[in-house]
């Protein structure tokens, strides 16, 4: 999907449009992320010190990123005399090309992913597979949509679209088992598969999660084991991460730790927290011969030297702001057309991805729960409002397409009728009037003309004037 | 100018255009500190501890002096039908002894010490098809039920990896309240040599329809005892 299109509105429009029509998508998309906050609202009750935590914790990112020059050089130095290889990327490209130049180097045959977001952002697998390379997510859920052949639709829950009978389906096509659709009995299948595969790969390939300036200390979090597995087993071991993942001391760390699974999964800790440093020294059985680390900007400084933006760059990719937003629930991850999608992507991507992800700022409804949610408190509302400031600027003019062209006509018409605030009482207590008979206990489950949209895909229209009849503030 | 230099100068110059907010203070109010015994604050953290760790799906088998660890181990092996086991060097514990135990009651015993290239994969196997990893914690960690595991030559990390089931020791002094207090316990130093993994409950994923499953990659079954040192 990298294949940058050069406008992607309608692409997003049509996506979106099919994720909305879906109906069977959102009730599985309702299923998870419904889970997904009543543990979190769950973990915030029982943790009194949660907003606490919350505001150290964008305290030091705040710090980290007005040095993040220093911190960067620091943790080269550091990473440099723990043993590591480490490689600056200035973008994608560049990163692309030293993991497939170390890979040749090694002579992989079989590489083993942890579940990692920026290889998604610089499209490692298809160059790895390009170059003759066996390619294996690790990750349950990037496993399963790497057999579909798709791409992660959750930041965190990669399958998030797909419910248990279909991957059930997917597993008795693609592993030859019989068809179950117990999460355990396919877990054990996927566990079994991938053990052998594990124990017979020569490159490791994770993510990052935090950087320890201050001790060279990479921290790798996950409740599986396949990070652990990825970063120990092999011979050579690559951690790729974006530059603002470095954060300055150990000490600081149990901040983030601290609020990232109780937003992100709705538990206290993961089951994992995998501190690595170095490749494995003389004797030990553990851990990679080499062990690189690439350390990637593509696009992240020009956010920090916009001032609205740069709060993006706190981002711990917990990925709890697409589980509130009532975009991404009505439409899912693959809408987005970016690996990062949801609230956090529509502000990144642009970013990231220039023209192609340009329109994914008004895939929004600016209704906060991305905030109100958000562990390091991102204002996410204000950037995306900033954002399509610059695009409402950009030249050549955007070119939207004829439905939205439709609404932005209504909403310049509407606005020209505020300003008779009589009229507009007037009209609509005529158009009240009409719609009357149409309502059923104070709904209205049809209307005619151009507001027939509103009601198609099930919603009902509170009917104009019913509701005055019930009396204000009462129970 | 190195392409690393040329990075960090644009890093340098994008925050010079973009307002840097006053770096984080760490502001603590102490409380009341409630006059406790040593003892009586070690025993509250470790059931808070077994609290948490039950709570995540591990199981905490109790508090045992030194000399009824050897016991206790050997039951286990028994009740889970183990045929064989992997035992990392302790940190406070003789795991020799408990080797020991084992192999007395028929069980085999891998005990990890240095290895070399050519028998890793071979070793690696023999871990992954023996029937129970036990090491001993450096720290353990109440608020959350955690377990701080440094990896060594003689325990390698593999043991709480690669076996079914997992038997991970600790010693009461070692229990800490919360993730701040184990962090700074163990040390900028052992984070920098070693490998260290922080482990809460057994490997779980959530990744179908957001349902909790035990057992992903790593163990399906984590046990947790604590030892209380002799009284003197």
């Amino acid at each position: 999907m990298a294949a940058a299109k050069p406008d992607s509105l309608p692409d997003f429009f049509e996506t979106s449009r099919k994720g909305v029509a879906d109906a069977d998508l959102r009730r599985k998309l309702e299923n998870s992320t419904g889970r997904h906050l009543e543990h979190v609202a769950h973990m915030r009750a029982e943790f009194p010190g949660y907003d606490g935590e919350r505001d150290i914790a964008r305290r030091i990112k705040d710090d980290a990123i007005g040095r993040l020059d220093e911190l960067l050089i620091e943790l080269k130095q550091k990473l440099e005399a723990n043993g590591c290889t480490v490689f600056v990327a200035a973008d994608a490209a560049e990163a692309r090309d030293y993991i497939l130049k170390v890979a040749r180097k090694v002579g992989a045959h079989r590489v083993v992913k942890g579940k990692s977001m920026t290889t998604e952002e610089i499209d490692l697998n298809p160059a790895l597979q390009a170059a003759g390379m066996e390619v294996v997510e690790t990750d349950l859920g990037e496993y399963i949509v790497q057999l579909r052949r798709e791409r992660p639709s959750h930041i965190i829950t990669p399958a998030i679209h797909l419910s248990k009978e279909d991957i059930g389906q997917l597993f008795a096509d693609h592993l030859g088992i019989a068809y179950t659709a117990e999460p355990e009995a396919l877990t054990a299948a996927a566990r079994e598969r991938l053990r052998s595969i594990f124990l017979g790969a020569d490159l490791g390939v994770t993510g990052v999660n935090f950087a320890i300036a201050e001790t060279g200390t990479l921290v790798l979090i996950e409740n599986e084991g396949n990070g652990r597995l990825t970063s120990t087993l092999p011979e050579t071991f690559i951690a790729v991460m974006g530059i603002e993942k470095v954060i300055p001391q150990l000490a600081d760390l149990s901040h983030f730790l601290e609020i990232l699974a109780r937003t992100g999964t709705g538990q206290k800790l993961t089951t994992y927290t995998n501190f690595i440093s170095g490749p494995r020294r003389e004797g030990e059985l553990d851990g990679p011969r080499a062990m690189h680390v690439v350390i990637m900007d593509n696009g992240r400084s020009a956010m920090l030297a916009d001032p609205v933006m740069r709060e993006a760059l706190y981002c711990l990719r917990c990925g709890a702001c697409l589980n509130v937003c009532p975009v991404y629930r009505r439409i899912g991850g693959h809408a987005y057309n970016s690996p990062y999608p949801g609230p956090i992507g529509s502000i990144v991507s642009p970013n990231l991805f220039g023209s192609a992800a340009a329109k994914l700022p008004f895939a929004s409804t600016l209704c906060g729960a991305c905030r109100d949610i958000c562990p390091v408190k991102i204002d996410i509302p204000r950037i995306l409002l900033h954002l399509r400031a610059k695009e409402t600027h950009a030249q050549p003019p955007t070119k939207w397409p004829a439905d939205a062209r439709r609404v932005r006509a209504g909403v310049r018409r509407f606005a020209r009728m505020a300003r008779y605030p009589r009229t507009l009482r007037l009209l609509s207590r005529l158009g009240g009037w009409m719609l009357r008979p149409f309502a059923h206990d104070g709904y209205l489950r049809w209307m005619p003309g151009p507001f027939k949209n509103w009601t198609r895909w099930g919603r009902d229209f509170p009917a104009p004037g019913a509701r005055r009849r019930k009396p204000h503030g009462g129970a | 100018m190195s392409a690393f230099h040329k990075i960090i100068a644009t890093v340098k110059s994008a925050i010079e255009r973009s307002p840097r907010i006053a770096p984080p203070a760490h502001a603590h109010t102490p409380g009341v500190v409630v006059p406790v015994t040593h003892d009586a604050r070690r025993a509250e953290l470790i059931s808070q501890f077994a609290r948490e760790l039950e709570a995540v799906g591990g199981a905490f088998l109790g508090v045992f002096s030194p000399d009824q660890v050897r016991a206790r181990t050997l039951a286990l092996a028994r009740e889970i039908g183990a045929h064989t086991a992997a035992i990392g060097a302790g940190v406070t514990l003789d795991t020799a002894a408990v080797a020991r135990a084992l192999e007395q009651a028929g069980i085999a015993v891998i005990r990890p010490g240095a290895s070399g290239d050519a028998d890793r994969t071979s070793y690696r196997e023999r871990l992954a098809a023996c029937d129970l990893g036990i090491v001993e914690a450096d720290a353990g960690i109440a608020a959350t039920g955690t377990l701080a595991v440094v990896g060594t030559i003689a325990s390698p990390n593999s043991l709480t990896l690669l076996p079914p089931a997992n038997l991970i020791i600790f010693n009461a002094d070692r229990i800490r309240a919360d993730l701040a207090a184990a962090v700074a316990a163990i040390g900028a130093e052992t984070f920098t040599t070693k490998r260290v993994a922080l482990i809460t409950g057994p490997s779980r994923t959530a990744d179908i329809e957001k349902m909790i499953v035990i057992g992903v990659h790593g163990p399906k079954k984590l046990y947790a005892l604590a030892i209380w040192p002799n009284q003197a």
